[in-house]
């Protein structure tokens, strides 16, 4: 698996302003993620992780710094690009599973994928298979008010792997999940890495999840405290099929 | 199935709010339209449901309705209709107003009522003046001298059943006959045969006659003979074919009178009720998407995508809208037939009301898109 860098940022700020005052949530931080690696960024409530990702991703322009994603200038592209960047390129997994409670499955994936211009056959067959990767052949038609939370959240992980992106972002998305579960979906997102080569950041301040982590990143007060290797590094995820997604 | 579909379809009952201010919005003016047109059509039927081909009037009448005496024409004019040779047949239509008091039964009020009287010739039964869906039953009725014929829906206004006696200018008539698709908004007519009108003493200036009612030889030709009636007219009256004064007291009735102002102030007041609710409930549907929809936003779907999923799902929203006024307007018209008031839905105005429905619907998804702005996928990041 290449290691290359697929994101990096320099000196990003970012400040709110709340009443009358101002308050810094990043502070001059520098970041990098690479290929095929998963990126934890850990840190207590409030430490300015989720702005971090936010920045990184395209979602909310820092006030100072710069992201060079893929090899491009992000935040020096129009809003337009911005949105066809992250077409292209990146995947999001939020806490919340924000499914289309009239969507089953299959459609939920289906959808994006025909915004990125899959025809509607296309598009249901890279669904099928995407689904069937995070162990969900059997609930293809299903919709999210019959699915538990884990299999919900596995919905948005092949929504967000669905069209191979090479920016994988997950904020928190375990902590609506009881510990098995979420143990299963951050193994879902280490194959993210290590078999289709993304660069998975993911935001938590679950201490369980270090172990599946290759660097981690901790983050307080809007500073970077420390950007280390994690100490044991997991193997890659064995392969397909995995029985124990199926109970999820 | 589209996104904006398949979300009408699961999630109906966030939409019903909207869907019903549609349905009635849609139903407020359809039914409106109904009863005044089956209104104007039974006003206008004694022309619509004649035998005559054109009609002859006073020169400056624009239409039946509302015309007065100028309707009629002088007696010398009908000697002229005949001396063109297509011409068949000419009788006038006779008619007055005259005070009506039924007989009631002990007990109770007599009522009392300022009637329009016609007269049908009910000599033979293909007399020009005798409307065409009268049955053979009425015409033997009204032969009876002194009686006459009510529509249903006038009935219990003039305070009489079938069979019932009533008096007319100091003469006591009986209603030997009962009509369907007649109904006034004016005053109630009564129709009694010209022998009977004679008696009553109605008939009052022997040198006026009614407007004349014109049978011809070939009916497809009535264009030219009324061009060619008018051209020897020299200003002394008016010929129209039975589809042009059809039309002209259909119009009459619709400029001239109040009808015009209440079907407008309807489709404004629709117009306005369907859009405020209509919004209202879209944007309320939006917000409880919100998430989902950021969560599109974040994975690059852009801004201009969700603005056409939200136009979608209001013209959906629309088009449920008008399926609700379609089976609504059906209950009211079957209703109304069960009432005896007659209905029309002319095909004008039912394109009419669908593209004020889709207006509304894709007015109100305008509206509601600036909830869109609440899609902020950085917001979910918390």
């Amino acid at each position: 698996m290449s290691s290359t860098t697929a994101i990096s940022a320099k000196g990003l700020s970012k400040r709110f302003k709340t009443g009358r005052t101002h308050i810094q949530v990043l502070k001059a931080v520098d970041f990098e993620a690479r290929h095929g690696e998963v990126t934890m960024v850990m840190g207590p409530s409030g430490s300015g992780k989720s702005t971090l990702v936010a920045c990184l991703s395209g979602l909310l322009k820092p006030d100072e710094g710069q992201v060079t994603a893929m090899g491009e200038d992000l935040w020096a592209l129009k809003p337009g690009r911005i949105d066809r960047f992250r077409l292209d390129h990146c995947g999001f997994i939020f806490q919340g599973f924000n499914l289309f409670s009239s969507l089953n499955a299959l459609d939920q994936v289906a959808l994006i994928l025909k915004y990125k211009g899959f025809s509607r056959s296309a598009a249901r067959r890279r669904a099928a298979v995407a689904l069937d990767e995070v162990g969900l052949t059997h609930r293809l038609r299903q919709r999210p008010s019959e699915m538990s939370g884990g299999e919900k959240q596995r919905v948005a992980i092949a929504r967000a792997l669905a069209k191979d992106p090479q920016l994988l972002f997950a904020d928190e998305p375990t902590s609506a999940l009881d510990g098995e579960t979420g143990q299963v979906i951050v193994k879902l997102l280490q194959r993210a890495a290590k078999e289709h080569g993304a660069a998975v950041i993911c935001v938590t301040h679950d201490p369980r999840l270090e172990a599946y982590a290759d660097r981690i990143i901790h983050i307080e007060d809007g500073e970077v405290l420390s950007d280390e290797p994690a100490r044991q590094a997991p193997g890659p995820a064995p392969a397909v099929p995995h029985p124990e997604l199926v109970g999820a | 199935m589209s996104l904006a579909l398949s979300t009408l379809i699961y999630e109906w009952r966030r939409y019903t709010a909207a869907v019903v201010a549609l349905a009635f919005s849609g139903l407020l003016i359809l039914a409106q339209v109904g009863m005044f047109t089956g209104i104007v059509q039974g006003i206008t039927a004694t022309i619509d449901r004649s035998r005559a081909d054109i009609i002859v009037m006073g020169p400056k009448v624009e239409a039946l309705i509302d015309s007065g005496p100028g309707s009629g024409v002088p007696a010398r004019i009908m000697p002229l209709i005949y001396l063109n040779p297509q011409v068949v047949e000419v009788q006038d239509l006779q008619g007055n107003g005259s005070m009506w008091m039924n007989n009631p039964p002990p007990g109770h009020k007599r009522k009392t009522d300022f009637v329009q009287i016609w007269t049908v010739d009910v000599s033979r039964p293909d007399a020009v003046t005798l409307p065409v869906d009268y049955s053979e039953a009425t015409r033997l009725a009204l032969m009876e001298p002194l009686s006459v014929a009510i529509d249903k829906t006038s009935l219990a206004r003039l305070g009489v059943k079938l069979d019932d006696s009533a008096v007319i200018n100091g003469r006591t008539v009986h209603v030997r006959a009962v009509l369907q698709g007649y109904p006034s908004i004016n005053q109630p007519t009564v129709v009694m045969s010209r022998d009977s009108y004679r008696m009553l003493g109605l008939k009052q200036d022997d040198t006026r006659l009614g407007p004349l009612m014109v049978r011809i030889k070939d009916p497809a030709r009535a264009e030219l003979v009324r061009s060619q009636l008018n051209a020897a007219s020299h200003g002394a009256y008016r010929a129209w074919t039975r589809a042009e004064l059809s039309k002209a007291n259909r119009g009459a009735l619709m400029k001239e009178q109040i009808i015009g102002v209440f079907l407008g102030f309807s489709l404004f007041l629709g117009f306005l009720i369907g859009v405020g609710i209509t919004s209202q409930t879209l944007r309320g549907a939006l917000l409880a998407n919100i998430k989902e929809l950021a969560s599109l936003r974040a994975l690059g779907v852009s801004m201009g995508s969700l603005r056409k999923l939200v136009l979608e799902l209001s013209l959906w929203v629309g088009v449920v809208g008008l399926a609700f006024t379609g089976l609504f307007t059906w209950l009211v018209s079957l209703l109304g037939d069960k009432a005896g008031v007659p209905m029309g839905f002319p095909l004008r105005w039912i394109v009419t009301v669908a593209l004020l429905l889709l207006a509304i619907s894709v007015a109100s998804g305008l509206l509601s898109l600036g909830i869109l702005k609440k899609s902020q996928p950085a917001d979910l990041l918390r």
